[in-house]
């Protein structure tokens, strides 16, 4: 009686076009995510170096309450919590981009604070006694370099994002991880199938790293 | 020109400046020299209210610094400042730092703009560079580029703050020769600084600060020469 594990390739590629299909939704909604939790973080972290106090305290509550909690509770909680209070149902899709959103961008507005307070303060003053305004000094001088600055953490952050989607699968969006779990439901190949997801996931982070990689160097010409 | 009235100045509980009272006519220049910490920097900050005044007056042209009617941003651009840092611009090239005043503060179209900052480049010897990026240029050639973006705004007054104190000793006198040449052709100027050299060839006034006071001020050659005050002849000995 054979006992050995085999190994099967053929269940690899069969699995391919239907995995392709959840990808397409893991990035949708990271990308939807990603582009909003950066408005979102981008704005509280601006708040955050507020001179005003109220404003300050208001993005830090938010701040430490997703980072202090779990992706997965947050997750829970804007799917099955939040309709409850809001008397209707959230879509899947919309929860997912809702929390990828809300929770990368307490962590981005750290990223945001953080690359604006490490510019010198000479910056803001040549640009001030030049006779720009605040907001015209931030957009024109201090803003372009802490975009750069903020590139190498942002990534890291995206990839993270990313990885994150996969927590979804309790939400049942049929992005990548949802779509192996139903594969290997119906063909009980777990060690191909998941693998395949495994290696689809990586291609989906080296990609993103790359590109982000290629957007820093371009970047870097002009200084 | 510049009145100043009375003016002091606190950090918190520490008063830095104790009641100075300055008045500059047009195309003077006027070097400020004193020991660190008297209030050289922060009497020019106040001027261009980088720093908020405790209390007394600035006057710019007769227009009250402090006056909530006065636009800030407007008086700034007219008193031009020149820091020990440079603070250039990094991600713009040398002629986009000159040329972002005048495109975004005077409104002036791009192409009259770029005619002007090259001009001026060229004025602080600097033509080869205008598409350089501050990294690429040495400190005194970057300190030139920061006169030039000054100038650009065609300020009233000039500041400078200690122009020359971060550069290297072969690299001054560039930067001098540029302060010179602006102010022979009437700028009117305050300079904080310890080049005494300068101060001889092109002040019209000396101003000794210690503590928060004008201690003694009088024409280059009498300060150097015959200084009435202990303190001043204690400093000028010190840096002699
Ligand atoms: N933003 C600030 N907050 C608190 N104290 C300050 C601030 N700026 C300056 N001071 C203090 O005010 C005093 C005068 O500083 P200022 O920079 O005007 O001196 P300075 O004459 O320019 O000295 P230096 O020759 O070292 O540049 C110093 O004691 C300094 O520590
Ligand atoms: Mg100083």
């Amino acid at each position: 009686m054979e006992m050995g594990f085999d190994f099967q390739y053929s269940v690899m590629w069969e699995s391919v076009p239907l995995l392709l299909s959840g990808a397409k939704l893991t990035i949708i909604i990271t990308v939807f995510g990603l582009v909003i939790g950066f408005l979102l973080g981008a704005i509280t972290g601006l708040m955050k170096i507020s001179r005003n106090w109220f404003v300050r305290k208001l993005a830090g509550l938010y701040i430490e309450c997703i980072r202090g909690t779990p992706i997965m509770v947050q997750v829970m909680f804007i799917y099955f919590g939040l309709p409850m209070a809001l008397g209707m149902r959230i879509p899947p899709m919309a929860a997912g981009i809702v929390a990828i959103a809300v929770n990368s961008g307490a962590y981005i507005a750290e990223i945001v604070r953080g690359a604006f307070q490490s510019i010198e303060k000479g910056q803001t003053e040549a640009g001030r006694s030049i006779g720009l305004s605040h907001l015209q000094t931030m957009y024109y001088v201090i803003w372009p370099q802490a975009l750069r600055r903020m590139i190498p953490p942002l990534g890291n952050q995206f990839i993270i994002s990313l990885k994150d989607t996969s927590l979804l699968v309790v939400v049942g969006v049929g992005e990548l991880t949802r779509t192996g779990q139903e594969i290997v439901a119906s063909n009980f190949r777990a060690f191909e199938v998941w693998l395949t997801v495994a290696l689809m996931y990586l291609v989906l982070t080296l990609s993103l790293s790359r590109l982000l990689h290629f957007l820093e160097k371009r970047m870097d010409i002009n200084t | 020109m510049i009145r100043i009235e009375n003016l002091h100045k606190n950090f918190g509980s520490l008063e830095v400046l104790k009641g100075i009272d300055l008045t500059i006519s047009k195309g003077e220049v006027t070097v400020i020299m004193g020991p660190s910490g008297s209030g050289k920097s922060t009497l020019l900050r106040c001027i261009n209210r980088l720093e908020g005044i405790t209390s007394g007056k600035v006057f710019i042209d007769n227009q009250d610094v402090a006056d909530k009617k006065t636009d800030i941003n407007f008086i700034r651009s007219e008193a031009g400042m020149v820091f020990q840092q440079f603070n250039l611009f990094p991600h713009m090239t040398a002629l986009a730092n000159v040329t972002l005043g005048p495109r975004k503060v005077r409104k002036m179209p791009s192409d009259k703009a770029e005619k002007l900052g090259r001009e001026l480049l060229g004025k602080v010897g600097l033509a080869d560079k205008a598409d350089s990026y501050p990294d690429h240029l040495s400190g005194g050639q970057k300190q030139r580029v920061a006169i030039a973006r000054s100038l650009a705004l065609q300020p009233k007054v000039m500041l400078f703050d200690e122009p020359t104190s971060a550069l290297d000793p072969e690299l001054v006198g560039e930067v001098l020769e540029v302060m010179k040449q602006l102010g022979r052709e009437g700028m009117t100027m305050i300079v904080v600084t310890h080049e005494m050299g300068f101060a001889r060839e092109v002040a019209d006034r000396v101003i000794f600060m210690d503590g928060g006071y004008i201690i003694e001020e009088n024409t280059p050659k009498e300060i150097f020469t015959n200084p009435q005050h202990q303190r001043t002849r204690e400093f000028l000995r010190s840096i002699l």
